[in-house]
């Protein structure tokens, strides 16, 4: 039970590790995207979001991992 | 679920007020409603293509939809009040009456069913049952079929997991998160966390929405666009390598 503890922690510790770098390039570049050119806020914002999205989705995966490590496996 | 149904509730009802007393010229309630409405149309004309007006109505109702369910879970009272029951260990569980409808696996697999389900009859519509199968099981070069079809069969079916997974997986976490905040420091910190979940519920609402909006149409608009998206990863190296290097150097 302990190491199953352990496990769900890895997983979503070093799961979110990939999503964090690539959430941070993302918003990096729309933020100099729109620096560059204030007027494209608006059209960026939902390619944006929907980036942002895709890209979390792999942390979710771990999240369900984990979830999975600790109520399902007994 | 007494989440889910409350969220109905208050969409009906001001769908009933809004339809009774509406005027042209929007009274300040009326324009609170068609707000969001009238900017998620936009958004879907924008990027839905020709077809837009088809399945705006789904996209915004799943949004409100999400968007409120969201909103009632951070009231005060939703997930705290309820019955104490007692488990097979002997421990005491709380089973609260209302609580975040998105932090219900079921509620959040049952959106994501709804969409898959439509986008799926979308692309079926589009290019006859024929053309569906044949999007989904050959691929572009006729050699690359057995490698690539079920790779294709699970992205497929990972779009429903990953949609029903995130939404839970953000409400859920979010709940979490607030009872760790709260028993942590229970004075002021949590109004910050309070508000960042606000924002998380919208943007979850909208997540969802747009993705359902982006799946139908890819889904109409799929032409053999998944042969060309095979071809360009061969001559993408050219540009991808030539634009960093300076830079480096």
């Amino acid at each position: 039970m302990e190491f199953q503890l352990l496990a769900a922690g890895l997983a979503i510790g070093l799961g979110t590790i990939g999503p964090g770098i690539g959430i941070g390039i993302g918003f990096s570049k729309a933020m100099e995207a729109i620096g560059r050119n204030p007027e494209a806020s608006g059209t960026l914002f939902v390619p944006y979001i929907l980036g942002l999205a895709l890209t979390e989705a792999m942390a979710i995966y771990a999240l369900v991992i984990g979830l999975i490590l600790i109520f399902a496996v007994s | 679920m007494v989440g889910a149904l409350l969220a109905s509730a208050i969409l009906l009802i001001s769908t009933v007020f809004v339809r009774r007393r509406g005027t042209l010229v929007p009274g300040r309630f009326q324009s609170l409603i068609e707000l969001p409405i009238e900017w998620l149309a936009g958004v879907v004309k924008g990027t839905g293509g020709k077809r837009w007006a088809e399945f705006a109505g789904l996209v915004i109702a799943i949004f409100l939809f999400v968007l409120v369910a969201n909103m009632i879970g951070l009231l005060p009272g939703v997930g705290v009040i309820g019955t104490v029951v007692e488990t097979e260990h002997g421990e005491q569980e709380l089973i609260p009456l209302v609580r975040a409808a998105a932090a219900d696996l079921n509620f959040t697999l049952g959106l994501a069913l709804i969409s898959f389900v439509a986008f799926v009859a979308w692309g079926i519509r589009a290019n006859g049952l024929g053309g569906y199968l044949k999007e989904l099981l050959i691929a572009e070069p006729a050699y690359m079929t057995p490698l690539l079809t079920p790779i294709h069969i699970i992205s497929e079916l990972s779009r429903l997991i990953s949609l029903s997974m995130r939404l839970f997986g953000n409400v859920f976490a979010g709940e979490v998160l607030l009872a760790v905040i709260l028993s942590l420091v229970p004075l002021l910190v949590p109004i910050v966390f309070l508000g960042l979940e606000l924002i998380f519920g919208f943007v979850q609402a909208l997540v969802f929405a747009l993705l359902t909006m982006t799946y139908i149409t890819l889904a109409i608009a799929e032409h053999r666009q998944h042969g060309t998206g095979d071809a360009h990863p061969g001559e993408a190296p050219d540009h991808s390598e030539a634009s960093p290097a300076p830079s480096r150097a």
